[in-house]
């Protein structure tokens, strides 16, 4: 049987498609969908049926969960979507992120939102609750919202114990649960501290997108706001690994290595897009190079630019960056500008894909059988 | 019961069964308000917050009249009356 590649793109004006077969040399685009809506997540989820959920917002009419069976020709208002009690005063404003729950829970979902918690439908996505304990947290009173709102924009399941957790939050921290969410624990120690103005050590830490390795579920990577990190004990101590990068630290101490998105492949390159710095947050000099950084390498290296004929002063967002996690793997992104690249040679040579989108907020792969 | 034209933007249609224009029997402005929601309940966070207020760049109209504005709501329906949804100015 052969595959279909799907791309998801949520942009401020809308969902796209972009299809293709395994060899993804040709794109279709198709859409938009939810035309009108924020789609500032996606989930292409094969468990049950071929199901897109879309999590959509909109400036006058706030945010809702959708999902498709078509593959985007339709959809369905979730009625029972994520929603904090009212009595807890807190406003959901977004929802940042939809993943599928641990293999052993064909059922499960969770979604990240804004204000920062989490939720988890054991029905499919059918109905939600919220997962409580986060936003219980004695440090809660402490947390302070980034520039794009105070959001949730990561969850991690560890692959063999569905009950160990982390998730990231902007401008909070990184928290870690050991009992499927039932508690949680800040996970923080070796990060750079973020200018919230709260005292607590504990919290206060500008997480931009964190993401898990492959191989080892001990470690993990993040870009931060103050750098790019590393934890190979399961998130109870981070170190920087920025050696290479265009605001290298050892040179210049007063840089950052800033950026939004990571994303990690199947055999462990990890891909970076750095901007020139948090007041700028576009790329530099209008070059926009990925960086990649192979398995126990030491060095991140540029992988050239992308469009090299043109300057493109754009930014990548947190979300905007993934693999597709095939033999021959595809990291793809979109820009702030609407361009979605893909990569088919671990970042060498790059291919702009057909379609000039609005301001892309996440991308997403998905492979289906055809 | 009088029946009343309802109307919603676009983008909310798909709380309406794809409809942007409906009718809706009601007996009050404010009788209508209540049948609104509970006959397209998924309406109901598109044009309430969690606390029940109209959220802020939604605004209803009865007839030309902002009900924000109205001095009550318990006002008989009549024929031909209209009820809008319709999404403030919220752009730059």
């Amino acid at each position: 049987m052969s595959q279909q590649v799907n791309i998801l793109v949520g942009t401020n004006k809308g969902l796209f498609l972009y299809e293709s077969d395994a060899d993804r040399q040709k794109w279709k685009l198709r859409g938009p969908f939810l035309s009108g809506w924020e789609v500032y997540s996606v989930l292409g989820d094969s468990r049950h049926g071929q199901r897109i959920f879309a999590g959509t917002s909109h400036l006058a009419y706030g945010p809702s969960l959708r999902v498709s069976e078509d593959f985007g020709e339709t959809w369905q208002q979730i009625e029972n979507a994520p929603q904090y009690p009212v009595e807890t005063g807190f406003s959901l404003n977004r929802i940042w992120q939809i993943v599928p729950g641990h293999s052993t829970q064909p059922d499960t979902l969770f979604a990240g939102v804004d204000e920062a918690g989490i939720f988890a439908s054991h029905d499919r996505g059918a109905s939600w609750h919220e997962l409580d304990a986060l936003t219980k947290h004695p440090t809660r009173p402490e947390w302070f919202p980034g520039a794009g709102g105070m959001c949730l924009h990561t969850i991690l399941i560890h692959p063999i114990n569905p009950q160990r957790m982390w998730v990231a939050m902007s401008a909070i921290g990184v928290f870690r649960s050991e009992d499927g969410g039932a508690t949680w624990q800040a996970r923080n120690q070796g990060l750079g501290h973020a200018a919230t103005g709260q005292p607590s050590p504990e919290v206060g830490y500008c997480i931009h997108k964190m993401v898990l390795d492959p191989d080892d579920p001990d470690t993990l990577y993040m870009q931060e706001h103050t750098g790019v990190f590393m934890s190979t004990d399961g998130a109870d101590s981070w170190f920087a690994i920025e050696e290479g990068l265009p605001a290298d630290r050892l040179q210049h101490p007063e840089m950052m290595p800033f950026g939004f998105p990571i994303a990690v492949s199947q055999i462990g390159d990890l891909f970076l897009v750095p901007l020139e710095s948090s007041e700028q947050r576009t790329v530099e000099e209008g070059r926009l190079i990925v960086y990649r950084r192979v398995r126990d390498g030491v060095c991140w290296e540029p992988m050239g630019d992308v469009v090299p004929d043109e300057p493109r002063h754009v930014s990548v967002l947190r979300d905007a960056m993934t693999v597709d996690g095939l033999e021959q793997e595809g990291v793809y992104f979109g820009t702030t500008s609407g361009e979605l690249y893909a990569s088919l040679d671990r970042g060498v040579n790059w291919q702009r894909l057909p379609g000039q989108l609005s301001r892309i907020l996440t991308v997403k792969t998905w492979c289906v059988d055809a | 019961m009088i029946p009343i034209e309802v109307r919603v933007p676009a983008l909310l249609r798909d709380c309406t069964n794809q409809k942007t224009r409906f009718t809706l029997e009601a007996s009050t402005l404010d009788d209508a308000l209540t049948r609104l929601v509970q006959e397209y309940p998924l309406l109901r966070v598109h044009l309430y917050d969690r606390k029940g207020a109209l959220r802020q760049h939604v605004l209803l109209f009865y007839n030309d009249d902002n009900i924000k504005w109205l001095e009550r709501l318990d006002l008989p329906l009549q024929p031909g009356d209209r009820l809008s949804v319709v999404q403030a100015v919220s752009g730059g």
